[in-house]
């Protein structure tokens, strides 16, 4: 849900810059372009796989405390989901084996599958799976993500070893999607019982590899599961994984990550900057793997709440003084297709609307005419009522990468030109929390996963601008609109696949007829690896590699 | 009074001397540590956000109510501010630094595990930082107005040179184009060629530029002279009677240049993905992992305080006009 972005660049945006130019000055000029999928060659069994991540090193490995995007990431390796998404995105039954609706849309029953054990050699049955979502509910365990997922379930039942029943408070045809994200992943109920600490240190499940040890702040070792059981022929191959060890490394910085591949000391490297993906596709033996996360696209949100974005006119004054699209073609590469939808473009029902977000300043100046904001003060900035057309940013340094920072720096000029002043504000990401909490912004772009069109519930209803304990609220262009608010209630109900695609359909157009966002591009999700590993590419349904499939050449 | 127990009443005087002045350091000292646990104490507080969100997953976790609770009163979060002020100076007072929040076990842990380290680190670029410094000043002075100019310039451009910006270049060029050295940092040797480096030239800068004024000092000075008159070579007079001068501010540096490699370790163990008391720190501060960060600042700030006295001593002992302590 709301993740923790890498911690990376903030030291060095200036020194990734250079190390980029002086990457590509350093090319042999026998490099070709890579990105070539075939991956020809027999498997070979053995090796060990270095993984660098730039994220912040998990607090804990098991997902189910807490909930990030960094612990989904090395837990896709060791823990299975009970629905995941295959290669077309459909979603299909993992661990579990399939599962109904009654017709009142109130008990989910899951059907588990048999045969199928933890590498502590726990059966998984019903029963394991019921502990689960018990771990995940209680709240000493403090999920913060997986909780959200399982909110609806009133009370649960393991009628016998492969069957679940669940009582739903309301209709939610979105559990099943829920139930294929790692932050409700399935774990070993005899793990569970040792404390929180011993379970975080070495987390059980069924997956492909297991945790061998975890020296903290340095590496977390993974090694082959022997007695891997393939839930459902998707993969390549059958039996177990060909890789005999994953050691999962974290460093920070994008610069030293990516000089780290070129050294051939790690093969795969996450959040690769756009430089980085920019300069390996001039480098032949480096290979790049796109994989946008699903839930929101990363859009900017305009607070509705209060003005001067509490007018329409002014949001899509704003929306046209922009120029998104030069900005994002000239500081991404082209590794970020521009976004015209407030969902991932991986989102089956995402609904995209490219003919209102084009930057017309002639447009803009009109609008903002007619909105009473025709005035310009010394600085050239409009005014009404005294009042200057200025909007507050906040942005968080650990949520928008460098090239982000750059984007919204350009779009304060552009609208500057507009009459239009924003006031960029680059603070930590307790700061930032701390700013939306008080209600002290006008722009803001914050990255939401989720599996499923459900995540426009989270971001558009008037519930998400109830502050929850912790202050945090998801919805926030503040968007209060009853008749919204019943659309997103039926979608989220109906057993109806038509009904639910036509329904969402209104709520994102309801939402992006509204100017209530600005989509920027998905929320991007790239890594780099060594054309060494073979059969890389795999990915659970929040995106994160796995590496069943993958081996490593000689 | 016999001429022996007036020495023994004046080795006792310089003894009790000795004493108080060991007393006076360790009562700064303990003043030091009480200040930053205070410093810290409050200043965390007063970044927004909630403490027991840094403990379930950072801020803007959407943790219920119920684990919020939970966590406050599993950490005495709930508790009032001075009750868990004073409990918090009597823990650390008696050694007992807490548990941190985000990696779950006690911080005495994970300084233990990351000292040795930064340590590693830190005196080696010390050690090599001292070694270009004197070898600068001596080739300097000695080979007078060019050598000069030229290590002058060299060690104004190596102070003033930011970590980051040297880590980088020197990643770029030895690992990435000649691919001689890792760009990650391990404690092998090869692995802490780079990080020793970048975190020893600029401190060189700055200790050579200060070494080679008070060796020219030394070299124009009396004693020079006259040691030249008893027929001392000219680098016999560099070498046994200039260099003890140049060390002196060197060691009175030291403090000082501890603080340099620490916040310089910051960076460095960040970009060569170094394990070390440096990087923690960041991710504590960045995460609001406040006993972490306590016990990282208490850390540094008693070796600060422990330097600052091993240099008095050594400044005493090196320089016989300073009266022995």
């Amino acid at each position: 849900m709301t993740l923790a972005h890498p911690l990376a660049n903030r030291l060095v945006p200036a020194a990734t810059v250079l190390a980029a130019a002086l990457v590509l000055a350093s090319c042999s000029p026998a490099a070709t372009s890579s990105d070539t999928s075939t991956d020809a060659g027999t498997p070979v069994t053995g090796g060990t796989l270095v993984y660098a991540s730039g994220d912040a090193e998990p607090t804990c490995l098991d997902p189910h405390v807490g909930g990030n995007y960094p612990q989904a990431l090395v837990a896709s390796q060791y823990l299975e989901t009970l629905y995941t998404k295959d290669a077309d995105g459909k979603l299909i039954p993992w661990l579990a084996e399939d599962s109904t609706v009654s017709d009142d849309g109130l008990t989910r029953t899951v059907k588990i599958r048999d045969g199928i054990k933890f590498t502590d050699g726990t059966a998984l049955d019903a029963a394991a799976v019921k502990t689960n979502f018990e771990h995940l509910l209680n709240p000493e365990t403090a999920s913060s993500t997986g909780y959200l997922a399982l909110g609806k379930i009133d009370s649960m039942d393991a009628v016998d070893a492969t069957t679940l029943e669940l009582k739903l408070k309301t209709p939610d045809n979105s559990l099943l999607e829920s139930f294929s994200m790692p932050w409700v992943a399935i774990e070993s109920p005899t793990a569970l019982k040792r404390t929180q600490a011993e379970n975080c240190a070495s987390p059980v499940g069924t997956g492909p590899f297991k945790v061998e040890s975890w020296k903290k702040q340095d590496s977390v070792n993974l090694v082959r599961n022997a007695d891997y059981v393939l839930p459902v022929s998707t993969a390549a191959h059958a039996g177990t994984a060909y890789l005999d060890a994953i050691t999962w490394r974290f460093i920070p910085e994008a610069a030293t990550r990516y000089a780290a591949l070129q050294a051939g000391e790690v093969q795969v490297i996450d959040n690769a900057q756009p430089d980085a993906i920019a300069a390996a596709g001039k480098v032949s033996t480096i290979k790049h793997l796109d994989a946008p996360r699903p839930g929101a696209s990363n859009r900017i949100e305009l607070n509705s709440s209060k003005a001067p974005f509490n007018d329409a006119k002014v949001r899509e004054a704003f929306i046209h003084a922009v120029n998104v699209k030069a900005s994002i073609d000239s500081l991404f590469f082209g590794t970020a297709p521009q976004s015209f939808s407030a969902l991932s473009s991986v989102e089956p029902l995402a609904y995209s609307e490219e003919s209102l977000f084009g930057y017309d300043a002639a447009k803009a100046g009109k609008l903002l005419d007619a909105a009473g904001w025709s005035n310009r003060d010394s600085e050239g900035y409009r005014v009404k009522d005294g009042t200057r057309l200025s909007l507050t940013f906040p942005v968080s340094t650990s949520q928008s990468i460098p090239a982000e920072q750059s984007l919204f720096e350009q779009m304060q000029a552009t609208a500057k030109e507009s009459g239009i002043e924003i006031k960029i504000n680059l603070l930590d990401l307790s700061s930032w929390y701390g700013d939306l909490a008080k209600n002290d912004y006008d722009l803001v772009s914050a990255p939401y996963t989720k599996v499923g069109p459900s995540v426009l519930s989270v971001l558009f209803s008037s519930a998400s601008t109830i502050p929850a304990p912790s202050g945090y609220f998801a919805n926030h262009s503040q968007v209060k609109d009853p008749a919204l608010d019943a659309l997103l209630e039926t979608a989220g109900s109906t057993k109806d696949e038509a009904e639910r695609k036509d329904l969402y359909t209104q709520v994102q157009k309801k939402v992006l007829e509204g100017y209530y966002v600005l989509p920027l591009y998905d929320q991007q999700n790239h890594f780099l690896y060594s054309d060494k590993l073979k059969n890389v590419g795999a990915t659970t349904a929040v995106a994160t590699p796995t590496f069943f499939d993958t081996w490593l050449a000689n | 009074m016999s001429a022996s127990a007036a020495a023994t009443n004046r080795s006792h005087g310089s003894f009790g001397a000795s004493v108080r002045w060991l007393l006076r350091k360790l009562g700064g000292g303990i003043f030091v540590l009480w200040a930053v646990a205070t410093a810290i104490f409050f200043g965390i507080r007063m970044i927004p956000g909630d403490p027991a969100e840094a403990i379930l997953g950072g801020p803007g976790s959407q943790a219920s109510p119920e684990a919020l609770a939970a966590a406050r009163a599993q950490y005495g979060l709930d508790l009032p501010l001075h009750v868990q002020y004073f409990g918090q100076l009597w823990r650390l007072a008696t050694g007992n630094m807490g548990t941190s929040y985000s990696l779950k076990i006690p911080v005495t842990d994970v300084l233990r595990e990351l000292v040795p380290s930064t340590l590693i680190l830190a005196v080696l670029a010390l050690l090599l930082a001292w070694a270009m410094a004197l070898v600068l000043a001596v080739l300097s002075t000695r080979s007078g107005g060019l050598g000069t100019a030229l290590a002058s310039g060299l060690e104004i451009v190596s102070a003033a040179v930011p970590h980051f910006w040297l880590a980088s270049v020197l990643i770029m060029v030895f690992s990435t184009a000649l691919g001689w050295l890792p760009p990650v940092s391990t404690n092998t040797p090869a692995g802490l060629v780079l990080p020793v480096i970048t975190l020893a030239l600029p401190l060189a800068g700055f200790l050579g530029q200060v070494m080679r004024d008070t060796m020219e000092e030394a070299q124009r000075s009396a004693f020079a002279l006259s040691a030249r008159a008893r027929g001392e070579s000219e680098t016999g007079v560099l070498l046994r009677h200039s260099l003890r001068h140049a060390a002196l501010p060197g060691i009175a540096l030291s403090g000082w240049a501890l603080g340099s490699l620490l916040s310089g370790a910051v960076v460095v163990e960040s970009i060569f993905a170094r394990p070390g008391l440096g990087r923690s720190l960041l991710s504590a501060v960045t995460t609001r992992d406040i006993p972490l960060v306590t016990g990282v600042a208490l850390l540094s700030a008693a070796s600060y305080v422990v330097i600052m006295a091993l240099s008095d001593i050594a400044e005493r002992l090196v320089d016989p006009r300073i009266s022995a302590p």
